[in-house]
């Protein structure tokens, strides 16, 4: 076998094995999570109903738990490992402890998974219906917050590991610049680390004791704004795997080279400096926030589309220079010479397109004044599935194609239903997301089983509520069949015989990593200023909320009421033995 | 210590021409020439940002539309 074709799996097998095993956890949610999408989708449109709609929250919170979280996350894991050890060369410092951290975040997930599924059987009396925004009155059991620590615990080892490998790779190499993958990846932990202080204050000091009958009540306000502290940011958290794989993998499969390594670390650093003092910006309509807080939150996220334009400059400049490099010529023509045969190309590039349209609707979202008319409608739903569930998840299937064939040394069971599924992701989703937005805009609501109300009619400009109904639904069965085929495909790859020299080298940029200042690899100084920013962002407004409401806000009662008193593990048992049809 | 993942970076040269995507279909084609960074102007780029621009700003302007004009005036406060 040539040492050019070696692949990660036969240089780093642990290591490979620990992707691998990260990705099935990511698959296994994405699969449970593409489930309960189209049993929304069919149930709100009403085009088929097996569920009561009083489980349609258990439905949307396993959802959004199981894709946003579950799937993204073990999905950026597996990718950072993976990159970590190619791009710096080494192995973790301690493997066990990378068990240990992958252990960890996934029991963490299943204690959390399974509080939400157990919301489906009422008599055992554990649920979580809190939705993916957990914050209150919405009131999960308390192992639904306990698995998000351990997870979370989980994820910030995950971060403590890497630095270590790279300080260890320093003090080797003390003069070289950071690898481009492993600056990634230190830049979003740094971004990550910030973020969660929002979530493990809200989830540490109040959600969980409140759960636990500990405190009565809790600031509503406050654990919503400590949520949106880390709401926001978690988006890029989920975007950033999928910027590095189209900053550093997509070149390659355009047949080019990524234009410019120093503006992908300005990208990077900007996420991190930007991401996070702009939380407020989902709580436009929040009473109890003064409008100048929110205005300087609307401020920061108009930033942040700089490093959103310019990847998009970045990477479509990446894809025309393969592109040229292929022979295309004009203008426009040099499109066509793009490989769009290829699964993993196409899948990432229309996942950029889809972006860009994220793009627009987000801004919307962002903008303090024409929020209003959007806020709390489908519109956003539909805004987040063309960023999270297209840019995100779609890029990540895509890259999958790529990736597996290294980390298994088996070819793809079939390139033409790789090819098929991304294709079907674009097209499901531009009718599902395309309905959202429209509907979004007659005022339909999101997070309900039933969106008309009796005695209303939403008026529409063209066409009819019941045409979008169709788009929806028929939008939702292509996303669901698609991912079946994504699954299905990468299942039955597993059957193929293992092969040689199925590995793959990545092209060094056409401006390396020399052209830029050495002060972007300064991790410290980005950090500080982050927080600094954070602090200035956040910190008039936490004051005003505690100084108004107090730290544990003033009375109301959580829903649905949960806390641990509550639970009788004599009537759990008689529940599980009604459902396994033995003597009661 | 480092076992050597042979990064391309490092490479002194590819034996068996330009490396194929392994989830391309066997008989694509490779690159017919190699570009440098000066070589390199992408102008068809600039066009398609410049399109998202355009598109960007006209939808902008009918969500505004839809939101002032479409509606009474509103007093906030």
């Amino acid at each position: 076998m040539s040492v050019e074709r070696e692949t990660f799996a036969d240089r780093y097998p642990e290591e490979a094995e620990l992707v691998r095993r990260s990705f099935l956890v990511a698959f296994t949610a994405l699969g449970l999570g593409a489930l309960f999408g189209i049993i929304q989708a069919l149930h709100r449109t009403n085009v088929l109903r097996f569920i009561p709609s009083t489980d349609y929250y258990t439905v949307l919170t396993a959802h959004g738990v199981l894709l946003v979280i579950v799937f993204t996350i073990f999905y950026l894991v597996g990718l950072y490992q993976w990159a970590v050890t190619r791009s710096l060369d080494r192995s973790p410092t301690n493997i066990n402890f990378t068990r240990a951290w992958l252990t960890l975040m996934t029991i963490g997930s299943v204690i959390t998974g399974l509080t939400i599924l157990l919301g489906f059987v009422d008599q055992i009396g554990i649920s979580a219906d809190v939705l993916f925004t957990f914050y209150a009155p919405l009131q999960a059991h308390p192992l639904f917050y306990t698995g998000l620590v351990v997870f979370i615990i989980g994820t910030w080892l995950a971060g403590v590991d890497w630095f270590r490998t790279w300080l260890h790779w320093k003090q080797d190499n003390p003069d070289e610049r950071i690898p481009l993958q492993t600056f990634m990846v230190l830049t979003t932990m740094i971004m990550w680390y910030v973020a969660t202080i929002g979530v493990a204050i809200a989830v540490l000091f109040f959600l969980l004791p409140w759960s636990l009958g500990l405190i009565e009540t809790v600031n509503p306000l406050l654990t919503r704004t400590l949520f949106w502290f880390f709401g926001h940011p978690v988006v890029y958290f989920w975007l950033l795997p999928a910027y590095m794989l189209w900053y550093t993998v997509l070149p390659k499969l355009a047949g080019g080279r990524l234009f410019s390594d120093p503006l992908a670390r300005v990208v990077f650093v900007l996420f991190v400096l930007l991401s996070t003092p702009v939380g407020i910006h989902h709580q436009y309509v929040d009473p109890g926030i003064a409008e100048g807080f929110k205005f300087i939150a609307m401020t920061n996220t108009m930033f942040l589309l700089l490093p959103s334009l310019l990847t998009a400059f970045t990477v479509v400049a990446s894809m025309e220079h393969g592109a040229r490099q292929r022979g295309g010529e004009g203008l426009f023509r040099w499109l066509t010479a793009l490989p769009w045969r290829d699964p993993a190309f196409t899948g990432m590039a229309l996942a950029g397109l889809m972006f860009a349209a994220g793009g627009f609707s987000g801004m919307i979202n962002a903008g303090m004044n024409i929020n209003y008319l959007v806020h709390n409608t489908i519109w956003v739903p539909g805004h987040f599935h063309l960023t999270v569930g297209t840019a995100v998840a779609l890029t990540m299937m895509a890259g999958t194609y790529w990736l597996w064939p290294q980390l298994t040394n088996r070819r793809l069971y079939s390139r033409p239903i790789g090819l098929l599924q991304v294709v079907m992701w674009f097209g499901g989703m531009a009718l599902m997301s395309n309905s959202m937005h429209v509907a979004g805009l007659y005022g339909v609501p999101r997070r309900t089983a039933e969106p008309q109300y009796a005695g209303f009619d939403f008026q529409t400009a063209f066409g009819s509520i019941a045409e979008l109904n169709v788009q929806l639904a028929v939008g939702g069965t292509l996303l669901f069949v698609s991912t079946l085929l994504f699954l299905g495909n990468l299942a039955l790859s597993l059957g193929n015989p293992k092969v040689d020299g199925l590995g793959q080298t990545l092209p060094e940029p056409l401006s390396g990593p020399d052209d830029s200042p050495r002060v972007l690899d300064n991790m410290k100084l980005w950090a500080g200023i982050a927080l600094v920013l954070v602090l200035l962002a956040y910190a008039l407004p936490l004051g005003a909320i505690v100084q108004n409401g107090g730290l544990f806000g003033t009375g109301g009662d959580a829903y649905p009421v949960s806390v641990l008193g509550r639970f009788d593990p004599g009537v759990g048992l008689d529940a599980v033995r009604e459902l396994l049809g033995v003597g009661r | 210590m480092s076992r050597g993942v042979p990064a391309v970076e490092e490479e002194d040269g590819e034996p068996e021409g330009p490396e194929q995507s392994v989830s391309a279909p066997a008989m694509q084609e490779g690159p017919e020439r190699e570009l440098s960074h000066e070589e390199f102007d992408p102008k068809g780029t600039l066009a398609l940002i410049l399109m998202y621009f355009t598109i960007l700003v006209v939808m902008w302007v009918f969500m505004y539309f839809i939101e002032f004009l479409g509606n009474d005036l509103v007093v906030v406060g």
